[in-house]
């Protein structure tokens, strides 16, 4: 379908990019500011002295990068575990069969429309008793176990790959472990890039588990961003919130435009085909 | 079912005898090697999926089930003597005016958000797939707010609508009008419903994906018969892109009922809680975190989000039945062609 007239596609496409971009570019604005020219009006749309003491102050107002620590490490051992384990599941789904296979499976795919928080009340109190709060155990028991979009995207990569691939291994006497972590895994690297950066970014974006699960020191960069800045008086410190959420949201963009070339975007609509 | 059962059948058995029964009998290999090769198969399945199994039951079943009988008490996390209370938590629920009145706000957001987003993302789908200059950029750009974390999104629009420092009230003081304060009632709403919507970059994505497995044919054929650019999209583009509307719109009501953004928006650096959302944003998700955590009730906090599943449930089944007729296929859903792997940069 080609639309009417090319100038118009352009005139909203460039309409929808000032929409889009501004307020990352008033998030830039506002972190450059001097903090006295937060309450000048009229709003000054560009900083007049811009500089970056208030990253400077973002980092060391609270302990920003212990924080950050926090995350990182909550998001890279979960997406490294729930790769490798929805990987594991994935081909199993693919490659194998066994009896009651399509019961689990579908299963799996009604899990889909679980509502998280359903499950993360209860997940509270049974890990509160078991004396699991304060520790990154849970995510490291959520990654073990694989998630269910993951487990699906691997699988339908696996499904498409050719059978010869493993018939040759089963001759040669091979495993299905074996043809598992040295023919399929080492092919699927567009899905495991894929299925990384997914979960870290979900881990790194998460609200709700940190601010259940973690106290004030143990919790994570977004739950800390959210009421950290402060002055003395309890107000809130626009400018530092600006710095410290564009350093919390550079790290997460960078690593979308870096990988986006490789990223399978056909992921999120595999569950259509 | 044992796992000789399974195998048996075409499974040649030289010496005449019934191929399911392994035994001393069976002579060396003979008949062997194809059963204990889909013997070892299925166990195989077994070792691969039970990590998500037992994750599944441990993570998921079993708290689910430790959900609903919390349901049934009136737990409040302070006292050790919960006591069983039947349906009471959920006679309330439905007779509770605070209760209902956030559902019915909650109904309201999805109602606007949901056809909003997924209109947004076809429309810049569309325009994203024309043969227009650097359109991988256009894509990528539009795509960009999606990626940012929901904190991040919601500290970014508390500033933008700042009542002082913020761009909207810069904007309609430039335009001589008074500004207003957003992020209480009765703007807090529309701030809520535009920040949703900065992440339409999601469904023009899944709707991009759409369209470019439309045969080009397809419309270049509506086009040899006459039909312009609007009978093209609604009478071709649409129904072809339905089933991936359909899933949008069962994964946005997912998605969207169980919103906990405008805690984000209005969470206070003073703690004051989530007490101090405004009425206007104050969903049915905020709701259950007052309950549970201002009030400790995790008995009534329970039964509440059991009633949000049974709602997902109820409207999932009903968007089911209603698109039947309207979502058309086109191929098989089961998976047997190739997907072809793209990226938001192709051409």
């Amino acid at each position: 379908m080609v639309f009417p007239r090319r100038s118009a596609v352009y005139m909203l496409l460039v309409g929808a990019l000032v929409l889009f971009l501004g307020p990352f570019a008033w998030l830039l604005n506002t972190a450059l500011k001097d903090p006295s020219e937060l309450r000048a009006l009229p709003v000054h749309w560009w900083p007049h002295d811009p500089s970056l003491n208030n990253f400077h102050d973002a980092l060391t107002q609270i302990d920003y990068l212990g924080y950050a620590r926090n995350s990182l490490t909550i998001a890279t051992v979960y997406a490294l575990l729930v790769t490798l384990a929805s990987a594991w599941a994935g081909y199993g789904f693919a490659r194998l069969n066994a009896p009651g296979k399509r019961l689990i499976f579908s299963v799996l795919l009604s899990t889909m429309m679980l509502p998280q928080v359903l499950t993360l009340i209860p997940t509270y109190l049974l890990f509160a008793k078991m004396h699991l709060t304060n520790t990154y155990v849970p995510w490291v028991l959520w990654g073990l176990c694989g998630a269910p979009y993951l487990i699906f995207l691997f699988r339908q990569f696996f499904s498409n790959m050719p059978k010869e691939l493993e018939e040759a291994a089963i001759v040669d006497g091979c495993g299905q472990i074996r043809i598992f972590w040295r023919i399929f895994l080492p092919q699927s690297w567009p899905v495991i890039a894929t299925s990384l950066i997914l979960s870290f970014s979900w881990t790194w974006g998460d609200y709700i588990a940190p601010a259940l699960l973690l106290d004030d020191t143990h919790t994570t960069l977004a739950v800390k961003l959210a009421y950290g800045y402060v002055n003395e008086h309890g107000a809130p410190l626009g400018n530092l919130v600006a710095a410290g959420a564009v350093m919390y949201v550079v790290p997460v963009l960078a690593l979308f435009l870096i990988v986006q070339r490789g990223f399978v975007t056909g992921a999120a609509t595999s569950g259509l085909k | 079912m044992s796992t000789e059962q399974i195998t048996a059948p075409g499974a040649p058995s030289p010496s005449g005898e019934t191929a399911a029964r392994p035994g001393p009998r069976t002579g060396a290999n003979a008949g062997r090697r194809p059963r204990s090769l889909t013997t070892r198969r299925a166990w195989s399945f077994y070792v691969f999926a039970g990590p998500w199994v037992l994750g599944f039951l441990a993570l998921t079943a079993f708290p689910l089930g430790y959900a609903l009988w919390l349901s049934l008490t009136n737990a409040d996390g302070l006292s050790n003597n919960s006591r069983f209370v039947g349906l009471e938590n959920y006679r309330e629920v439905l007779t509770d005016p605070e209760t209902m009145s956030s559902l019915a706000r909650t109904g309201v957001f999805v109602a606007l958000t949901v056809p909003l987003s997924i209109a947004a993302g076809l429309l810049l789908a569309v325009l994203v797939n024309q043969p227009i200059r650097a359109r991988g950029l256009f894509r990528t750009l539009l795509y960009l707010p999606a990626v940012v974390p929901p904190v991040g999104a919601a500290l970014t629009f508390k500033l933008i609508f700042d009542r002082d420092s913020g761009a909207a009230n810069g904007v309609l003081d430039a335009l001589r009008i008074d500004g207003v304060s957003w992020l209480m009632d009765p703007y807090a709403r529309w701030v809520l419903v535009t920040l949703t919507l900065w992440g339409a970059g999601n469904t023009m994505i899944i709707s991009l994906a759409g369209l470019q497995d439309i045969p080009k044919e397809l419309h270049e054929a509506a086009r040899m018969d006459g039909a312009n650019a609007w009978q093209s999209f609604t009478k071709i583009t649409v129904p072809m892109l339905s089933p991936v509307l359909f899933f949008q719109v069962i994964t946005g009501i997912i998605a969207a009922v169980q919103s906990f953004l405008p805690l984000l928006i209005s969470l206070d650096p003073t703690p004051r809680g989530v007490t101090s959302v405004p009425e206007g944003n104050y969903l049915f998700m905020i709701h259950v975190f007052a309950q549970y955590f201002a009030n400790g009730r995790y008995g009534y906090a329970s039964a509440m989000l059991w009633v949000l599943f049974l709602i997902i449930i109820a409207i999932t089944f009903l968007v089911f039945r209603l698109s039947k007729g309207a979502v058309f296929y086109s191929v098989d859903p089961e998976p047997t062609k190739q997907s072809r792997p793209r990226t938001i940069g192709d051409k």
